[in-house]
Parts: C-alpha cells; sequence; structure tokens
C-alpha cells in the first residue's frame, strides 16, 4: 500500500530524515514511536506530500507521489490525515466539515453527500452533534469529527499525527476508540502516537524512530518486551509509567 | 470688524438642502471608490501571499508607492497631469473615484494580506489533505475566515475613504465639502457653514461606525 525507499528530507542545512526505507501491507496498523524531533511526524507529512522530498521516492497505492504525472490531490484523497490540533475548518458545522470533501472534490450531490456525513459522524458517535461548529466541541469531539472527515473521501490508508497529544486525559479514550474501530474493520493505518497501550493493543507492527532514521521495527509484543538496540530501550524505559 | 460676529442660525437651515446634494456625491464616491479599491486590495493583498516573485513585487510597488505619497497629489496627478500624457480628458467624478479606488486599495491589500495570514497554517494543510486544490482551499477555508477579520479595519477604512473624498475640492467634484465652499463664495457665512459641513461629515462616520459594530456582533454570533 505504501512503499517508501531510500527517503531523505532536509528543512535547509537540517536533515530531520537520513534514508528512510519503510512499506506498508494494506490493512497494516504500523504504529511510529519515537523521541521529539525524531522525524515522525515529519515521514507522515511526506506520505501525502505536505512536505516535499529531498530525495529518495514514495509510492502510495502504486502512484508516485513525486511524479509529475501523479494527481497530488488524488493521491490526498486516498491517503486520509488526521492532525494533532484537528484543524477543523472552524466557519462550518459537524457536517459541512464532513461533507466538503466529497461535494468539492469528489462532485457528489450535496444531499447524497450529507447522507453519507451524517452516517460518518454516526459512526464516530457524533451524530447528534452535526449541525453544531467545532468551537462548541470538546478536544475528542473535534478529532473524532476530523476523522469522519478525511474518511468522507473512502481513503485507502488513514494517517494520524499525534492525534490524542493535544486531548485532556480523559478524551484520550473516545478518540482510540473509533481508531480501534477503524483498525479492525481492515483499514491500513500509520499512527504517530505516543500511546504505547495503543501500540500493544492495536498494532500489527511498531516502528522505533530517532534522529531521522528508523531504530528498530518489530510486532508491539517482541518490541516492547525485548527491544534490542540501545536507543530503544532507554526511550521505552522513560515513556513508561512506572504503574506497568 | 473685531468682536461684531454675529450668529446666524437661517444660513445654517439655508444652506442644508444644497448641502446634501454634495453629501449625495460623497456617498456615490465613496461607496464606488471603496468597491472598485476593495478589488484592487484583494488582488493585490493576495499578490502578496503569494511566492510567486513578480506578483510579490509588483503589488509591493503598488502599495508601497501608494501609500508613500500623499491622496492630495494622486488626485492631482490623475485629473490634471495623467490626461496630458493619454492626451484624453479624464472626467472630474471619475478621477475622484478613481482616486480613491486606487489609493484604498493600497491600504485594504494590507488588511487583506494580514487578515489571510493570520490563519492558522493548519486550514490550508487540512484543506490540502481532503485533496481541496490550492485555489479551492483559498475559496472555501481561507478566504470566508480571513474576511470576517477583514471586517473591522476595512470599516475604519471607510471612514477613513469618505473624509479623504473631501480632498477631491481641488478637482472640482461636486462632493459635500466643494458644496460648502460654494455657498461661502456667496454668502461669506464662513463659520454657519463649516460647522454645518464639518457636522453633517460627523453623522455620517457615526452612522457608519454604528452600522459596522452592529455587523461585527452578527457575524460574532455567526
Amino acid at each position: 500500500m505504501i512503499k517508501i525507499r531510500g527517503l531523505h528530507k532536509s528543512f535547509g542545512a537540517l536533515e530531520v530524515l537520513k534514508g528512510i526505507d519503510l512499506h506498508v501491507q494494506p490493512g497494516e496498523v504500523v504504529v511510529i514511536i519515537g523521541p521529539s524531533g525524531s522525524g515522525k511526524s515529519t515521514l507522515l507529512r511526506c506520505i501525502n506530500r505536505l512536505e516535499k522530498l529531498t530525495s529518495g521516492q514514495i509510492i502510495v497505492d502504486d502512484y508516485d507521489i513525486n511524479d509529475r504525472k501523479t494527481d497530488i490531490n488524488l493521491i490526498r484523497t486516498e491517503a486520509g490525515m488526521v492532525f494533532q490540533q484537528f484543524n477543523l475548518f472552524p466557519h462550518m458545522t459537524a457536517l459541512k466539515n464532513v461533507t466538503l470533501g466529497p461535494v468539492k472534490v469528489r462532485g457528489i450531490p450535496r444531499r447524497e453527500a450529507e447522507a453519507l456525513g451524517m452516517e460518518l459522524l454516526e459512526k464516530v458517535g457524533l451524530k447528534d452533534k452535526a449541525h453544531v461548529f467545532p468551537d462548541q466541541l470538546s478536544g475528542g469531539q473535534k478529532q473524532r469529527v476530523a476523522i469522519a472527515r478525511s474518511l468522507a473521501l473512502k481513503p485507502k490508508v488513514m494517517l494520524f499525527d499525534e492525534p490524542t497529544s493535544a486531548l485532556d486525559p480523559e478524551l484520550v479514550g473516545e478518540v482510540l476508540e473509533v481508531m480501534k474501530t477503524l483498525a479492525k474493520e481492515g483499514m491500513t493505518m500509520v499512527v504517530v502516537s505516543h500511546e504505547m497501550g495503543f501500540a500493544r493493543e492495536v498494532a500489527d507492527r511498531v516502528i522505533f524512530m530517532d534522529e531521522g532514521v528508523i531504530v528498530e521495527e518489530n510486532t508491539p509484543r517482541e518490541l516492547f518486551a525485548n527491544p534490542r538496540n540501545e536507543r530503544t530501550i532507554s526511550f521505552l524505559s522513560k515513556v513508561r509509567s512506572p504503574i506497568e | 470688524m473685531a468682536g461684531h460676529f454675529n450668529f446666524k442660525a437661517s444660513v445654517i437651515w439655508e444652506s442644508i438642502p444644497i448641502l446634501l446634494v454634495g453629501i449625495k456625491y460623497t456617498i456615490f464616491i465613496t461607496i464606488f471608490g471603496l468597491v472598485i479599491g476593495f478589488c484592487l486590495g484583494a488582488v493585490a493583498g493576495l499578490a502578496r501571499t503569494s511566492r510567486n516573485p513578480i506578483f510579490y513585487r509588483m503589488a509591493g510597488f503598488y502599495i508601497e508607492s501608494i501609500r508613500g505619497t500623499p491622496l492630495m497629489v494622486q488626485v492631482m496627478f490623475l485629473y490634471f497631469g495623467l490626461p496630458l500624457a493619454l492626451n484624453a480628458r479624464i472626467p472630474p467624478l471619475a478621477a475622484g473615484i478613481g482616486a480613491i479606488a486606487i489609493n484604498s486599495g493600497a491600504y485594504i491589500a494590507e488588511i487583506v494580506r494580514g487578515s489571510i495570514q493570520s490563519i492558522d497554517r493548519g486550514q490550508m494543510e487540512a484543506g490540502r489533505s481532503i485533496g481541496l486544490t490550492h485555489v479551492k482551499t483559498m475559496l472555501y477555508i481561507i478566504w470566508p475566515q480571513a474576511f470576517r477579520r477583514m471586517i473591522p479595519p476595512l470599516g475604519n477604512q471607510f471612514i477613513i475613504s469618505l473624509k479623504d473624498t473631501s480632498l477631491l475640492v481641488v478637482i472640482g467634484v461636486g462632493e459635500l465639502t466643494r458644496t460648502g465652499q460654494e455657498i461661502i463664495a456667496a454668502n461669506f457665512r464662513a463659520f454657519e457653514v463649516w460647522l454645518t459641513v464639518a457636522v453633517m461629515y460627523l453623522v455620517l462616520t457615526m452612522t457608519i461606525a454604528k452600522v459596522l459594530r452592529m455587523l461585527e456582533r452578527r457575524l460574532e454570533i455567526r
């Protein structure tokens, strides 16, 4: 579904990604963990070309995203993105947020799009908030609307960029629930997250990144139980809460 | 003779109907000038947010040259100077509207640029991430949010431009100030007439301010 080869990304003189190779299979859930500044978010943002690659190749669903012939707007509908800061459109109701893509990108008639929108809002448990503006929603509700907004384009992959990092602790669960449901339905997902519990429960594979490279990858069970690299061991010991 | 000034209220009542004709011109010039000025300002303001260096510099030249020169000079250049080069007369009213449009456009461009740049970057990214093109994201996501933020400074510009129309007196457009001048030329009652003119401007600007406040409040509620 996603094939990344030799990906490098620099911001000016600062090299953030130093040669990433990663394949994601259809239906796979990959969770990327790592310290801040390790390039996790940048990697995710390269996949739908919110950041331009410096060198290397990314293939999404058989399309080379750096090829001039590829319609990047099409790729972006295939790879839905969920942001840490939600980025809902504040001047539109929840339903409008969800239907904008189908109507303006896909050209679906408004009524049909609204039926789809209601269905998706119901799926994320927010059918009753359809006509509410974002400023009247909690963080968790906003993020669920944002997920519905991405799903409205029927993407083949969902990219999550720290989807729960801006949420109050008691609101994290409702967002993770929605993500778990998606994973169970067979959605291909790449998730940058600090939620180790989620990774353990849902991920097929966990990737540990540090300083622009993939240091270690494995099944969550193996990676959390027997980390091999010293940097992984040190990181995991820092993020593990004392209770675990 | 000093010290023998006597206020004549009747002068005020007599001049009001004549001044009202001038007010019509003032309002007409302001509205048309600002509508065109907004179009100019929107284009120049968008160009200022563009990564295209040609658009960016052209808009910069326009904004800087207008903001850096007095409106009075712009008006006289447009009405007395330019026709010589073009070998064609520009009617005073058209020159007046044009001057207000070009002048306000430069200031509105900065309002537009600032409002657009004040919208969080995440909005553009979210728009692009659902597959909207740059233009469509601007149209449906950025512009509607930016426009709301433009309203208070645009209201301010409305009031400034309205007062600026008084400078058109130098090219003889029959707006409010010019009308006042003509009345005084006939009756020499400068105190009463200029007082009336001033109050009329004040009523106009206060009305605009009030309408704008109502509009802002309505938009806040949404």
